[in-house]
């Protein structure tokens, strides 16, 4: 039996699948090429991939302990702690940020948020000033200080940071960052000094490089850790109610 | 009514298909959506002081972030990839097991690689491509995918086109009677 006259030129159709393998191919060789040419595209730039990009594969034992340098929300010897690693360009840290405070308003005491930075270079040109920028208005806090101490100005300016713009590199910093300075009260001239100075890029990049050791290669990056010491790597925006299952079941660790 | 769905009617009429539809492509969107988190998941599973339920609430949990994690545009692919790989699987079934004899080289090859191409495509979602991501890394070129306009959400595209076009082309072939040419 012979197939139909049909079946015969239906045949020939399937080329149009190595076809657009080839066409794929070329697509992911030319950008090959063009990456490759260009500087930075080193092995380091290829770990700062956005959000959910890989499987994390550092260690979660590299993370820097918790100290009194790190902004933390909460009771910082609360039994639960949640580390993210974060990009203020990043549209699934933004969404993350609002779920991370209804866990801190849920949890209270039990659960403190470390902020750290994790600017994705590559794909936000803008995001590792406005680290700086998160890690100026913290500088400007203290003791004497009519913002609170330099936890509570670091944390209002992420707050309104994340509330205000609109991610993906959309935002006009030149005009935001001091803008949001003049809101919640900053020196915008000390500001405008310490967004200059570099002093906190040493700072940053730090953070950077511990998100890379334990495993970020995107953001948000997070880590939750249970009061014994145990770490569970979160990857992404993850909903509320997968939040709320991990801290349960650190809780459990004593 | 347009061959692809005849050819569906055909193939779907018998339960045991859907049931096959369904599973393949629950299983693959599961896949996809913890695929960032897919270690998280073996540690809670194999935690021996997680509950039963724990070990199965925090898993559908993740579920829910392909409205907190995905793009409008790859959520979109997220969830069209597994439904169109789930229904080429089954129709390939159908269309394997009555005629055999007739799948020959081009005709398999257009539904394996409609099926790869879709897992290429899949995964998350700013980037685009998990699978294509993680070869480009193996190298150290990674970077690429940024400088593609959707960030490699072109391969998610490419992979529903070409799923779709695998489809098309099954249910083509579904469609033909068995005929003897004079």
């Amino acid at each position: 039996m012979e197939p139909s006259q049909t079946q015969t030129s239906l045949l020939a159709h399937p080329l149009a699948i190595p076809i657009a393998i080839v066409i794929a191919g070329a697509i992911i060789g030319g950008a090959l090429l063009i990456a490759l040419r260009q500087p930075g595209s080193s092995a380091a730039v290829a770990a700062q991939q956005p959000q959910g990009a890989q499987q994390p594969s550092g260690d979660l034992e590299a993370m820097s302990p918790i100290t009194e340098g790190d902004h933390i929300r909460g009771d910082p010897n609360a039994p639960v702690k949640i580390v993210e690693y974060s990009d203020t360009e990043c549209p699934f840290c933004k969404t993350f940020h609002a779920t991370l405070q209804k866990v801190t308003q849920e949890y209270g005491d039990d659960v403190a948020w470390v902020y750290r930075h994790l600017p994705l270079d590559q794909l936000h040109s803008k995001a590792r000033k406005e680290a700086v920028a998160l890690e100026c208005a913290a500088d400007q806090g203290g003791p004497s200080s009519p913002l609170g101490t330099s936890n509570d100005a670091f944390w209002k300016y992420a707050d309104r940071w994340f509330e205000l713009t609109p991610s993906n590199d959309k935002t006009d910093i030149e005009t935001t960052l001091p803008q949001i300075a003049k809101e919640i009260g900053l020196d915008g001239s000390a500001f405008a000094t310490c967004l200059k100075s570099g002093k906190f890029d040493a700072h940053i990049e730090d953070n950077v490089q511990n998100a890379q050791a334990t495993g970020g290669n995107g953001t948000p990056w997070s880590i939750i850790v249970a009061p014994n010491g145990k770490k569970y790597p979160l990857s992404g925006a993850q909903p509320y109610e997968a939040v709320k299952q991990l801290i349960e079941l650190a809780l459990q660790e004593k | 009514m347009s061959t692809i769905a005849r050819a569906l009617l055909v193939v779907f009429q018998k339960p045991a298909y859907i049931l096959v539809a369904v599973l393949v492509a629950a299983i693959t969107f599961a896949m996809a959506v913890w695929m960032p988190n897919l270690g998280l998941v073996a540690q809670v599973i194999a935690d021996p002081s997680a509950t039963f339920a724990q070990k199965i609430s925090l898993p559908i949990a993740l579920l829910s972030s392909i409205s907190t994690n995905f793009s409008a545009l790859s959520a979109l692919y997220t969830v069209l990839i597994p439904i169109l790989f789930g229904v080429n699987g089954a129709m390939m079934i159908y269309y394997l097991k009555r005629r055999i004899k007739a799948a020959k080289g081009n005709m398999m090859a257009a539904g394996f690689a409609g099926m790869a191409s879709g897992i290429f495509g899949i995964g998350c979602a700013a980037c685009g491509s998990f699978l294509l991501t993680s070869i480009l890394s193996s190298f150290g070129a990674a970077g690429a995918i940024f400088l593609l306009p959707l960030r490699g959400g072109e391969f998610g595209i490419f992979g529903v086109l070409l799923l779709g076009l695998s489809t098309f082309l099954v249910a083509k072939q579904i469609q033909n009677p068995a005929v003897c040419s004079s």
